[in-house]
């Protein structure tokens, strides 16, 4: 395996993208499951509880079992739902997390060694589209997300389901809103929405990591992206006590499966952001650099379970009390302040 | 009778501060019993003469202490159940009867029935003060149905008394055991009653009174009845059930005419096998004593019914084609009905052998005195009579009820009797000292009933002709007998004091030898007694007699002369201060008598219900129909004490009955005790439906079970009789068709605790000239039988059971119960 | 003991103890600083630092709770009442059942029967005897109505079945007789209480 540094690249064919989509699909996906299995893990030890432990070493394969039953699942539609929405509604969450995640470095960039056949010689890039807006692209096909809880909370005809939309519509539009205003404060510092120039800004060691210097974008990004994922204590969408579960209440099989891996995409893709737009991404030059950022991934991933643990839920009214009372001004005052720094 | 309660000899006692009425002459426990009032008391029986064993009933009358089952009421008692001083006594007393008991509660067969349990919580028994070593008493068998702990057994001896004073069969007694002796100072230190009872207690074990391990009786199992623990049990139950798992179903016994009441006992057969079935019968013993046929035949049920279309369509058939129809007694009345409505309605001939006779001879004796049924009955009879007198009627096979009674009133009413019989018993004399028995020859019942005549009757009432026949008899002849005189002699005696000479009277006896007339009766001689003692006898047996039966049996109604038997038995009741009752020959009879109008003889085609016949509906699951067995179906049976009573069903039956039949036939009401409320009125029957029929007994043992048939009573003029036929009489080899003890019919017979064999029954000495098996040759069939010895038997008659009816012993002996026949060794 | 404290249910005039729920804020400014004391008083992180350390505890301190069910099983208290077990005596192995039929005849839900009979030594001997385990309703009944401690509750709790009768037969609750070693007395429901002999009058005995 060999990193190269940006002005070293060679050129990025389109079989290279192609294997990096086919890549990042495959992995994250099954990332995706192996975070079921470590939350369940994670929550478990949280409670003095084992989890799964009977499939496979340690419950290890207890991903697969759920991914066979899932699949092996009867898919039954509603009859009053509007089939043709409510049979998408679940392949617009997965497909727009996933298609955020092109614009993400997710791993290192290689070359395919050129004794095997047909492919050899071939380059894979770390950023399966290495767009000059990434950071916007990201936010943007997230932002787009939205349309699957929503539709699918819409189509089936639910009462739970309705619930479900009408709080994801409130909840997604609302937060997107602080998202996109907290990490305008890193933006303007960088200057760049390429998440390649973030990485470089940041590559003089933890010093220069932005956390220091937007600790408050950070925290608001933070929380904005727990609501964004839809992750406790911002779960309302889905939240069991209050409206069963949701926009999801009606799916079932593999259906809700998309959901499921939607939801986890979105939690490594947010996760991701944070660690390259907060804490300095991965070093370049260093052979630990896609270890750190992995770390730095898992920590956040990590921090999404221990609060799931942790806390409690919101209200529907405190969270947007929350974000436009609170979070909403902290942004713009964060961003005055940073622009008048950077003025001065 | 039992009914009648005349108001002049009540007396009125208090128990407790409380008024009560009660019988003169009645003993406080009976009167306090009949009033509600509860004294305890173990080893008392309500029909038989006072124990003294436990001596628990201890009460105070106008100051004394006395034994409530021991002393009659006098006008104004004062009577009090409990001092502190008899409280005292009945509590050592219990404590005694618990000590070396053993505590084997959990598997004793009484299983929470038991007296001795019920009185040692009853009276507060919470701890033990006496002890004694205990010895080892083996559980022996009796007999085949009789099972005996002594290790269980208070000797309480209700079993003895019972089996002496009712029954009849005396065949247990008390025996000494050689248990330790008691502790000298219990004599001062405990209560004086408890102290005697406990010596004799202590002392004394239950056995059988022949010496031997093994009882010779009847096998009632009316001891095992009134044991008040579970020393006495009946083998076949001896731990198969406890008491309370068994759900009781009241009924009739269905084998003899006696209308015993029952309980059926059912539970499910096994685990695997929930149908329930019969576990055993029970009585109310206080009240009713049951026969061995009663007790152990239970299990007849026709178990393997089903609705089988085919055979009730073919049945259906054979109905339509019949010309007659042949059943015997083991019949309800609601059945005997149905049968009568097809005779009315189809034409079909109904021929009853059982029953024909026995329903000829209730008519000649109604149209010869005027009353409808017999004058008293059974219980009666036990209840008041002291002079009993049987005729024609093989007490201890025919009737256990009337034997119950014959021996009941020699016991306890210090009473007498006459058995005339032509078969010798060597039961019968055992029962009183004042038993005369009769063996006289077969063919001699007129000449019976005319001793009865000569003997009770008043001379003033009698017709003309008979008093000169019954004088003809007399046979007066000289005889020389030596006497005691007393003569006074006159004689010159020398005054010492005076010297004169004085006449002086004195009173000299001499025997002398002196001619008398001696008037004998002819008619005791012809009945095989002894003339010259007889009238000695008989007047010791009259002394202090004031209530008379007698007793009529089947032998009468087979009679050649059963017609003037009838018009004598009717002259008896009208010159003579005599009640009589007769048996009804099996079970329900007296119910067919009255109900079935009966052809004379079968002829064409013939339909047998529980008997032969080209199609045959069978209760025993051997016909071409099935039906419900007698313990399998409602309805009612009418017995010896003119009775009308329910009978309820124990057992499932799945089959058809007679009444789907007559729905068919003829229409029918839904359910067989439907016909209840239609048996014929005039015939002494009530419109009274089956559900609405009391079935208990009173508290003083008044029978209220169903109700008594109506009787009627004519007044009519004193019958014409014709003389005693000598040349009736039968001489030879002669055959009594007679069934063993417990045998009735197919259904004892099926039973299996009943084990009396289809066999020929025979004296010791005859049996034994006989062989063991043997040809028993009529003038039209012969029957071949395995000999039995009875011995209780004596004489030459044999005698062959009829409970087989496929074996048609009835056509065998035809209109008679005596046969000459040829028996022939077989080997 | 009277039943007054428990008939009496006007609940408004007991003692109750009122928790302090503090006060809410009252105007817009209480409000916000409501906010900012909750906010920078770190009571979020107290939670965090609350399901850490279980964690930690769990793994590193051996403080995990979970019993691995089928293969590991928590000790029951003696007085559980499971299925049934029918004890031997232990002197003679034979069984100790009498065959009195009180736990047939107490059982309230009626899936105790039995079969009795007379049998060679003259001893009552149980011939069949079964409950229905789709009926019992392990009320203990017949093991406190035992008088010879035969019929007790036994250990085995696990009485799935697929079928809503189901029977066990004398055989299946006896103690094993090479096992005779390893049987527990009982000391659950219905057994001797340790004070029975100062309970009991005693009876005089001429031996």
């Amino acid at each position: 395996m060999e990193t190269t540094l940006i002005e070293k690249l060679p050129e990025v064919t389109w079989v290279g993208s192609l294997i990096k989509a086919v890549l990042i699909l495959a992995i994250i996906s099954a990332l995706a499951g192996f975070g079921t299995f470590i939350e369940r893990k994670v929550l478990a030890f949280m409670q003095r509880r084992l989890g799964p432990m009977h499939v496979g070493y340690y419950g290890l394969l207890q991903i697969a079992a759920d991914g066979i039953k899932l699949f092996t699942k009867e898919d039954i539609i509603p009859q009053n739902a509007n089939k043709l929405i409510f049979m998408i509604a679940p392949v617009i969450t997965a497909a727009t997390a996933f298609i955020a995640l092109a614009a993400v470095p997710v791993f290192p960039d290689f070359t395919i060694p050129s004794w095997i056949p047909l492919l050899g010689d071939t380059f894979v890039p770390s950023i399966a589209s290495d767009l000059n807006i990434g950071i916007l692209f990201v936010l943007g096909m997230m932002a787009a997300g939205l349309y699957g809880p929503l539709l699918a909370g819409m189509s089936q005809a639910n009462k739970w389901g309705i619930i479900g939309a009408a709080r994801t519509a409130v909840q997604f539009l609302s937060y997107e809103v602080v998202t996109g205003l907290s990490i305008l404060a890193p933006i303007m510092l960088v200057g760049s929405l390429s998440f390649i120039d973030f990485n470089t800004y940041q590559a003089g060691g933890i010093g220069d990591w932005l956390i220091w210097k937007q600790p408050v974008a950070f925290v608001l990004f933070l929380i904005a992206g727990f609501a964004e994922t839809n992750r406790t204590p911002f779960d309302l969408l889905e939240h069991e006590a209050e409206v069963v579960s949701g926009y999801a209440t009606e799916y079932s099989g593999m259906r809700w499966g998309m959901f499921f891996i939607g939801e986890y995409a979105n939690m490594i893709t947010v996760s991701v952001i944070a660690s390259i737009v907060f804490l300095g991404g991965y070093d370049v030059a260093s052979m630990f650099g896609w270890f750190f950022i992995m770390a730095k991934i898992a920590l956040f991933f990590f921090l999404m379970l221990w609060v799931r643990a942790a806390w409690p839920h919101v209200r529907p009214d405190q969270l947007m009390w929350l974000c436009w009372k609170v979070l909403m001004p902290l942004a713009v005052v964060n961003i005055l302040i940073t622009a008048l720094v950077m003025m001065v | 009778m039992s009914e009648v309660q005349t108001v002049d000899n009540m007396v009125t006692v208090t128990i407790d501060g409380t008024e009560f009425k009660a019988k003169e002459g009645e003993y406080i426990l009976n009167a306090a019993r009949a009033n509600g009032i509860f004294i305890p008391a173990i080893c008392y029986l309500t029909r038989c003469s006072p124990t003294l064993a436990c001596r628990i009933c201890l009460v105070e009358a106008d100051g004394k202490q006395v034994y409530a089952c021991n002393a009659k009421v006098k006008e104004g008692m004062e009577i009090t159940v409990d001092t502190p001083n008899i409280l005292e006594e009945r509590r050592a007393i219990m404590e005694v009867y618990d000590v070396n008991h053993p505590l084997q509660c959990g598997v004793c067969d009484k299983s929470g029935e038991c007296e001795l349990q019920n009185y040692t919580l009853h009276l507060g028994v919470d701890s033990q003060s006496y002890m004694i070593p205990d010895t080892k008493r083996e559980a022996t068998n009796w007999s085949s149905v009789l099972h005996y702990d002594p290790g269980l057994c208070i000797v309480c001896e209700r079993c003895t008394t019972v089996c002496k004073d009712m029954i009849g069969d005396s065949a247990l007694t008390t025996v000494k055991r050689g248990g330790a002796e008691l502790d000298k100072s219990y004599k001062e230190s405990m209560p004086k009653d408890a102290y005697s009872m406990w010596n004799k207690l202590q002392k004394s074990v239950i056995a059988p009174s022949n010496g031997t391990g093994e009882t010779n009786c009847s096998d009632c199992g009316e001891c095992a009845a009134v044991c008040p623990v579970g020393a006495l049990v009946s083998r076949d139950f001896v731990y198969t059930s406890n008491a309370w798992d068994l759900k009781r179903v009241p009924a009739v016994s269905a084998h003899s005419s006696d209308g015993f009441q029952i309980y059926y006992e059912v539970k499910p057969t096994s685990i695997e096998d929930r149908t329930e079935k019969i576990y055993r019968v029970t009585n109310e013993w206080n009240y009713v004593s049951l026969d061995g046929a009663a007790r152990f035949a239970y299990d007849f049920q026709n178990t393997t019914a089903t609705k089988d279309t085919k055979a009730f369509n073919s049945a259906i058939e054979a109905f339509k084609k019949a010309e007659t129809i042949r059943f015997n007694s083991m019949i309800t009345n609601e059945e005997a009905l149905m049968l009568q409505t097809l005779k009315e309605k189809m034409g079909i001939k109904l021929y009853n052998p059982e029953v024909k006779a026995f329903q000829t001879f209730l008519n000649h004796y109604e149209a010869a005195s005027g009353n409808s049924l017999w004058t008293t009955d059974t219980d009666a009879i036990m209840k008041k009579s002291d002079f009993v007198i049987s005729i024609g009627c093989a007490l201890r096979n025919d009737a256990p009820g009337m034997k119950y009674a014959f021996n009941n009133v020699q016991k306890l009413n210090k009473g007498a009797g006459l058995y005339f019989h032509p078969v010798g018993d060597t039961l019968i004399p055992t029962f009183g000292k004042s038993v005369e028995v009769f063996n006289h020859k077969v063919g001699l019942e007129e000449a019976a009933l005319y001793l009865v005549l000569d003997l009770f009757a008043d001379k003033e009432k009698l017709p003309s002709d008979v008093k000169e026949y019954l004088e003809s008899f007399k046979k007066s002849s000289t005889k020389t007998i030596k006497e005691k005189e007393v003569k006074t002699v006159k004689e010159m005696v020398l005054n010492e004091e005076t010297g004169k000479e004085e006449e002086v009277s004195k009173k000299v006896t001499e025997m002398i030898e002196k001619e008398i007339e001696v008037t004998t009766n002819g008619l005791v001689d012809l009945l095989g007694g002894d003339a010259s003692t007889f009238d000695a006898t008989f007047e010791k047996m009259m002394k202090k007699k004031e209530s008379f039966s007698m007793m009529l049996g089947e032998d009468l109604y087979y009679h050649e002369k059963a017609e003037n038997i009838a018009k004598l038995a009717a002259l008896v009741e009208a010159t003579c201060n005599i009640d009589i009752v007769m048996t009804p020959p099996k079970s329900n009879a007296l119910g067919v008598a009255l109900i079935c109008e009966l052809d004379e003889a079968q002829s064409g085609y013939t339909v047998g219900y529980n008997e032969n016949g080209d199609f045959r509906l069978s209760a025993l699951g051997t016909g071409d129909l099935d039906m419900p067995a007698m313990n399998q179906q409602e309805g009612t049976l009418c017995s010896i004490t003119k009775r009308v009573l329910p009978t309820n069903a124990a057992v499932e039956y799945h089959g058809y009955e007679l009444n789907d039949l007559m729905k068919v036939l003829v229409g029918a009401p839904e359910l067989t005790i439907d016909w209840t409320e239609k048996l014929p009125t005039d015939r002494g029957f009530k419109a009274m439906a089956f559900d609405d029929l009391p079935n208990s007994f009173e508290n003083d043992g008044r029978d209220n079970r169903g109700y008594k048939l109506e009787t009627s009573n004519v007044k009519t003029a004193l019958p014409e009789v014709e003389k005693c036929d000598e040349d009736a009489v039968l001489e030879g080899e002669i055959a009594y068709r007679c069934n063993p003890a417990r045998q009735f019919n197919d259904f004892t017979d099926k039973s299996h605790e009943i084990f009396e064999t289809f066999s020929l029954y025979a004296s010791k000495e005859k049996a034994e000239s006989l062989g063991s098996r043997v040809e028993v040759i009529f003038d039209n069939g012969s029957i071949t039988l395995d000999v039995v010895a009875d011995e209780k038997m004596t004489g030459d008659i044999v005698k062959v059971p009829d409970f087989k009816a496929s074996e048609g012993v009835y056509d065998l002996f035809g209109a008679s119960r005596y046969k000459t026949v040829t028996l022939r060794k077989v080997q | 003991m009277g039943l007054e404290q428990f008939k009496n249910r006007n609940v408004g005039t007991q003692n109750y103890t009122m928790v302090d729920a503090g006060h809410s804020p009252k105007g817009v400014l209480c409000q916000f600083k409501q906010v900012v004391k909750r906010t920078f008083k770190g009571e979020l992180f107290v939670g965090l630092w609350v399901t850490m350390k279980a964690m930690l505890k769990a793994l590193f301190a051996n403080d995990m709770h979970t019993v691995k069910y089928p293969f590991e099983k928590l000790p029951i208290s003696p007085r559980y009442r499971a299925i049934h077990d029918m004890l031997r005596l232990l002197e003679s192995g034979h069984y100790r059942c009498i065959g009195c039929g009180l736990c047939e005849k107490i059982c309230i839900s009626n899936c105790i029967t039995m079969d009795t009979r007379y049998d060679e030594n003259q001893r009552k001997e149980v011939s069949e005897y079964t409950i229905n385990f789709g009926r019992c309703i392990f009320c203990g009944y017949c093991a406190e109505v035992c008088p010879e401690l035969a019929i007790v509750h036994g250990s085995r709790y696990e009485n799935a079945s697929e079928q809503r009768a189901g029977f066990s037969l004398f055989e299946d609750m006896l103690t094993p007789i090479d096992k005779l070693n390893l049987q527990q007395e009982y000391s659950g429901f219905g057994s001797v209480s340790p004070n029975a002999d100062d309970n009991i009058k005693q009876t005089p005995l001429a031996y």
